[in-house]
């Protein structure tokens, strides 16, 4: 066989055999030369990024998501195993075989594979999804969340057993690990969704509606997550940090939340205050009590500036505050560029430092 | 058979009989489907998914869909005689004549009464299942 130059060639596609000449130029590529596979074949090891790190299914540190994966191992692994029997049987046919089988050996195969096969592997898949689907929408224990979503962050409410008002925080959320927290769903405007790929299924937040969640982490460790609902400029830009904590770290963490600010005040709460950003921000122990934007009463002790897109520093915040729109498009909050260099400086210091 | 061919009027009253019969599976699996669906959103919202109803609904789901497979099963039987009685060439019921045209709607309605018989049952599935509105 010679090699072929042009693999775009309808001759090049009908190589493979019929039922694939349909497929993209890509397709085609790749069923084309060794030569012109190797290239291809380098890049293939990138796509395997996907399976580690803090925002993947394939990683897992919670119940749910675990069992997510198992479901996608056996949905795997069925489907390679299909797909193997099935092109090895149109292989025997179209190049091995070749002979003209019985009626009798005809309508067992077109019955059995056409027929028996597929309702035997629905009815067990269907039987596998429906049983697991009880534990993927069980109820939580003890603490809840409220997760609103917002244009383009998140509004997060701890409620504790027996809790009359929440502890309100944003763009992080925090879990006890080995305890499933119940977690409503809410959001103002349009509709965004809750992805935390590591830890489990995603769920929209649709306006006028409260959906829940539920979330069982099994280990200890820090997470990503994304909206996951297309909502508007910054919908990319939406992400938050999940962390999940041993039970008594957790409930050190949560008695530090619902503190109010330790902040010593200073340069920095007086031009906080004086530049009216108490009407859209609160810094609970301060005069701030403003609910349009995020809860800032310990914005330092959070893993992320501006949910989940830059780290937590005083310059990140300077930068921020500076012109939020140049980080993320369509933002509510109002640029700040007027402020001279060193009371921006100063403001990012003490929000910094609001633990 | 008769020596006597049918009249035109006995003859298409008996075709319309048989195209009404092709419908008989998928129609019971259609209402099954209505009911369940039915009978679940009534419950999980308007009855505050209250235990008891939800226990209810799940035998009674059960009960309907044994009956819509016995319907189905009876239907399913009904065109099974009416595709292979007397025929001697079941794959080839394209002469046109009378006798294949029958058969052949009997044919038709056995493959809609396997397909509603499958219906039935994956519609079932999740009361078997899920025991909350959750």
């Amino acid at each position: 066989m010679t090699t072929r130059a042009n693999l775009s060639l309808p001759s090049a596609g009908r190589q493979a055999g019929p039922g694939l000449t349909s497929g993209s130029a890509r397709e085609r590529l790749a069923l084309g030369p060794s030569s012109q596979l190797g290239c291809w074949w380098v890049l293939a090891p990138f796509l395997l990024t996907a399976c580690d790190g803090p925002q993947s299914a394939l990683s897992t540190g919670g119940a749910d998501a675990a069992q997510l994966d198992r479901l996608f191992t056996v949905m795997l692994v069925g489907a390679v195993v299909l797909w193997l029997g099935i092109n090895g049987l149109f292989l025997y046919a179209t190049r091995r075989g070749g002979r003209p089988v019985s009626r009798g050996w005809a309508e067992a195969l077109i019955i059995g594979g056409g027929i028996g096969l597929p309702v035997v592997v629905l009815t067990a898949l269907l039987s596998y999804g429906l049983s697991i689907m009880p534990d993927q929408r069980a109820v939580g224990e003890g603490l809840r969340l409220r997760v609103t979503g917002e244009e383009f962050w998140w509004r997060v409410e701890y409620w504790p057993d027996g809790a009359d008002a929440p502890i309100v925080a944003a763009n992080e959320i925090r879990l006890p690990v080995g305890q499933r927290t119940e977690i409503e769903l809410a959001s103002t405007g349009v509709i965004h969704s809750l992805w935390l790929p590591a830890l489990g299924g995603k769920t929209d937040m649709i306006p006028g509606r409260i959906n829940r969640m539920s979330l069982h982490p099994t280990q200890e460790g820090l997470w990503r997550g994304q909206c996951a609902e297309f909502c508007g400029l910054s919908h990319a830009l939406m992400a938050l940090q999940a962390v999940a904590m041993e039970e008594g770290d957790f409930r050190d963490w949560l008695a530090r939340e619902a503190a109010p600010a330790g902040g010593a005040g200073g340069a920095g709460a007086a031009i906080f205050a004086a530049q009216g950003c108490g009407a859209c921000h609160a810094v609970r122990g301060t005069g701030a009590r403003g609910a349009v934007g995020p809860d800032l009463t310990h914005l330092g002790a959070r893993g992320s500036v501006a949910a989940g897109i830059l780290p937590m520093t005083p310059e990140a915040i300077a930068d921020w505050i500076r012109d939020p729109a140049a980080f993320k498009p369509g933002v509510r909050m109002p640029a700040y560029a007027h402020l001279p260099e060193d009371e921006l400086t100063a403001l990012a210091d003490w929000l910094w430092s609001l633990k | 058979m008769t020596d006597q061919p049918p009249s035109p009027e006995h003859e298409f009253a008996e075709e319309q009989a048989s195209l009404w019969r092709i419908t008989l599976g998928p129609l019971i699996w259609a209402l099954h489907f209505i009911a369940c669906y039915a009978a679940a959103a009534v419950i999980c919202a308007k009855l505050d998914a209250s235990p008891p109803a939800i226990e209810a609904m799940r035998w009674s789901i059960g009960a309907g869909t044994l009956a819509a497979l016995a319907g189905i099963g009876w239907a399913g039987r009904r065109s099974w005689t009416q595709w292979r009685d007397g025929n001697d060439d079941v794959f080839d019921d394209d002469d046109g004549s009378n006798e294949d045209r029958t058969q052949f709607l009997g044919h038709a309605a056995l493959l809609l009464s396997i397909i509603s018989f499958l219906g039935v049952i994956y519609t079932a599935l999740p009361a078997f299942f899920e025991t909350s509105c959750l």
